[in-house]
């Protein structure tokens, strides 16, 4: 069925919340998700398959360990794509000056995508990332794109690299609508409703402050 | 020009000022007006389909210079039983969506499908807008009543409610799937913000006066009788009358670089007006006439809740106070609004501070309008946190817009009594009782005053050197507020600087203020969390619109009101 981006976004915030993020990082998984799906990309899919993989987990355990080693590592051997993203998106300036950025065990690579181009927006500069047979660059507006999917859609990547600045071949321009798949929208779904208060009559009476007559 | 700089943010932004807020010339529903009325938009009823019982559904297309948007509107019968203004209602007396273009008979079979139901429905990326308005039961049997008697409706009756319908909830920028505002965002008739709802409810406005007329009509010829016809001063005396919620107060700390941006605008517009070094007479005599304008509006402000009935005994004392003072001032000395300004800031209530802000800018539409232009707001590039910052600038950009929430005991219950939610009825908005309700693990990250406070005193014994990308990777659930704390860094009106979880927290603020925006009059909250107010009470019916009329009818004109008063 055909979504509007501002539905995809809003669905995947409450979403990332629902499974535990904090909502900073709910936020960041929003926006990517919609960035994503706005390339064609499922990004509700992939957002949807993270979230169930790192169900409630402290996000400590899937964050990279330090900013500053040779190479971005998790302690659970395993880093959330969300959380790398976030933070190579807030290390811009240090991607720049080091040239690149590599990362151990990274989870559904393409969801760390969307971050690049944040940081690609912020320096100025086309950002690029690689891993396994896939190979992503933009300058936060347009994307180029090498590989097949399922390179592309990989489950996990042994070794990430992101470049700055990067060469951009081939553009793709982002569409506004996208198509979602019924089954990523009913897990997300899923999630959302867990930052929803169960319905009681008090808070039907208060909490929306009815109390003078409406049908008047 | 004399050197007035910008109200500031720590003045502005509080909420008892948010909350007391007056229309502009910057307001959207008079962005609007100017608008149609300047490109000479067209307007045409091109269906009406409804039976003797009120249902089927009509047809109004604007047309623009490039582009034509039209308001299809699905009227019902609806049981009284089922009728109500909450958000948690499954049915209505009318239901609309703004549609891109001219609808075919297919899309009108579709959205039949759809409107109606409302949440429960899926529109596409030619709607650009879904709302539904219920009427208001008072008035709309008193008009078609004495419409099908023959009569004209009684003129005290039509003012004491203002409008035959009220909607309840105007969707936008994609929901239900509609159009992201993305996709017309570069449309120049959608720079400024709320530009389709505006229109949907201008255009819906001259629906429901068609269907009162059709009402009366048919229930007359039921009789063997013809209806009188409404009077064209009495339909323009009325409305569209809207109740807003508990939504629309997330909607501000949700949207903090739009809010800013339509702070900015009219409070670039009151630093342009009060910098003026003088008035000319021309300006002085609109500005004149528009305060007498003004009081009428003010005197038929009606309100039965006790806060309000409190802040308007303020406004009529200090519009007393002002005719004292333009008795004594002449405005033709230097520098007159910004003495004004000052006079008003010292001498009146919140209320009547912020209706002379406002009421100022109404001579210089040549200077301010542009400013208008400016409200609208790309989020993109101020979402990404500048990691590189170092604690220490962070702190001091804390204790710049967050002082007043670093000093406020966040231990004692008073100070965060209350919290907000989203309940999983049809995803309402709530606020409730944190320490009485189990809502506390639901609560939305609305209340940046505490996490800013809570992120200050996590930050205490970090080195001013690090950065705060090493700080996020830590302790991502400060993410949150601390992107908020950049952001207001760049766009000081960004923020609410009152604290929005204390026993003391009155959200009709929040939604006036955004009212306000809109261009709404004659707030009259129902609670302390909902407010009705009417829109385009007044305005000429699109048929009618002129330049000549586009832009002060918001102001009720002093000889109208007298004739309709001895008619």
């Amino acid at each position: 069925m055909s979504h509007s981006l501002n539905e995809i976004e809003a669905m995947s915030k409450r979403a990332g919340r629902g499974a535990g993020l904090s909502w900073g990082l709910a936020e960041e998984a929003a926006k990517g998700t919609r960035w994503l799906s706005s390339f064609g990309f499922p990004g509700t899919e992939m957002l949807a398959e993270l979230l169930m993989l790192n169900d409630r987990i402290p996000s400590i355990d899937v964050s990279p360990v330090s900013l500053r080693a040779e190479v971005w590592h998790a302690p659970a051997r395993r880093m959330s794509p969300l959380i790398a993203g976030a933070s190579l998106s807030d290390c811009a300036v240090r991607l720049l000056e080091r040239g690149s950025i590599t990362m151990e065990n990274v989870s559904l690579p393409l969801l760390a995508v969307p971050f690049m181009g944040g940081a690609a927006l912020r320096l100025g500069v086309a950002v690029a990332a690689e891993w396994d047979g896939a190979r992503v660059a933009t300058d936060g507006k347009q994307l180029c794109v090498q590989g097949d999917p399922e390179a592309l859609e990989a489950k996990h990547a042994d070794r990430l690299v992101f470049f700055a600045p990067a060469e951009m071949t081939g553009r793709r321009e982002p569409v506004m609508r996208a198509d979602v798949s019924a089954d990523s929208w009913e897990q997300l779904g899923g999630f959302s409703h867990r930052t929803f208060a169960p319905a009681t009559e008090e808070s039907r009476l208060r909490g929306a402050g009815a109390g003078l007559s409406d049908n008047d | 020009m004399t050197d007035i700089p910008r109200r500031d943010p720590n003045l502005v932004m509080r909420l008892a000022r948010l909350g007391s807020i007056h229309q502009s010339r910057l307001s959207f529903m008079r962005v609007l007006t100017r608008r149609l009325a300047r490109e000479g938009w067209r307007f045409e009823q091109t269906a009406f389909a409804v039976n003797d019982a009120g249902e089927g559904h009509a047809v109004y297309t604007a047309y623009g210079p490039e582009r034509a948007y039209s308001l299809i509107a699905y009227a019902h019968d609806l049981p009284p039983e089922k009728r109500s203004d909450r958000v948690i209602a499954d049915a209505w007396d009318a239901t609309f969506t703004l549609f891109d273009g001219v609808p075919t008979a297919d899309d009108i079979e579709r959205l039949s499908h759809n409107i109606p139901v409302q949440e429960a429905g899926r529109v596409s990326g030619t709607e650009l807008s879904v709302s539904r308005a219920n009427r208001s039961v008072r008035l709309w049997e008193h008009v078609v009543s004495n419409l099908a008697e023959g009569r004209q409706p009684d003129v005290e009756q039509i003012d004491a409610v203002g409008y035959l319908m009220r909607t309840t909830a105007v969707y936008g920028s994609g929901k239900l799937g509609a159009a992201d505002r993305e996709m017309i965002a570069d449309r120049p008739e959608f720079t400024a913000p709320f530009q389709v709802e505006m229109l949907s409810v201008y255009l819906t406005r001259w629906f429901v006066l068609d269907l009162v007329q059709h009402m009366a009509n048919r229930r007359a010829a039921a009789n063997g009788a013809e209806a009188a016809t409404l009077s064209p001063d009495l339909a323009r005396s009325m409305g569209i009358g809207n109740s807003t919620g508990l939504g629309m107060a997330p909607f501000l700390l949700n949207h903090p670089v739009l809010f800013n941006n339509w702070v900015a605008a009219r409070e670039n517009a009151i630093q342009a007006v009060r910098s003026l070094d003088a008035a000319s007479a021309e300006d002085i005599v609109l500005f004149r006439t528009l305060v007498e304008r003004s009081k009428l509006s003010i005197a038929a402000w009606r309100s039965e809740h006790p806060i309000q009935i409190e802040k308007l005994a303020g406004l009529r004392a200090d519009v007393t106070k002002l005719d004292t003072y333009l008795a004594q001032n002449d405005l033709k000395g230097a520098a007159p609004w910004d003495r004004l300004y000052q006079w008003a800031e010292e001498a009146l209530t919140l209320e009547g501070q912020e209706w002379i802000a406002s009421l100022i800018l109404e001579p210089y539409g040549a200077l301010v309008d542009q400013f208008a232009e400016e409200m609208a707001a790309d989020n993109t590039a101020t979402f990404r946190i500048a990691g590189a910052m170092s604690v220490g600038d962070l702190r001091g950009l804390l204790n710049d817009i967050y002082a007043w929430a670093i000093g406020i005991d966040w231990q004692a219950s008073e100070n965060r009594a209350r919290a907000w939610y989203v309940s999983e009825e049809k995803l309402e908005p709530r606020l409730g009782e944190r320490f009485e309700e189990p809502i506390e693990e639901y609560e939305q990250p609305l209340a940046p005053g505490r996490d800013a406070a809570q992120l200050y005193n996590a930050l205490a014994h970090w080195p001013d050197e690090a950065q705060v990308a090493e700080f996020l990777l830590r302790h991502p659930e400060h993410r949150h507020v601390l992107r908020r704390a950049q952001i207001v860094g760049r766009a000081p009106y960004a923020e609410i600087r009152d604290n929005t979880i204390s026993d003391q927290v009155l959200p009709i603020d929040m939604l006036r203020c955004k009212l306000a925006f809109f261009g709404a009059t004659q707030f009259d909250p129902r609670s302390d969390r909902w407010v009705r107010i009417c829109m385009y009470g007044n305005a000429p019916l699109p048929k009618e619109l002129t330049t000549e009329n586009a832009d002060f009818w918001v102001f009720p004109d002093a000889e109208t009101v007298l004739e309709e008063g001895v008619a």
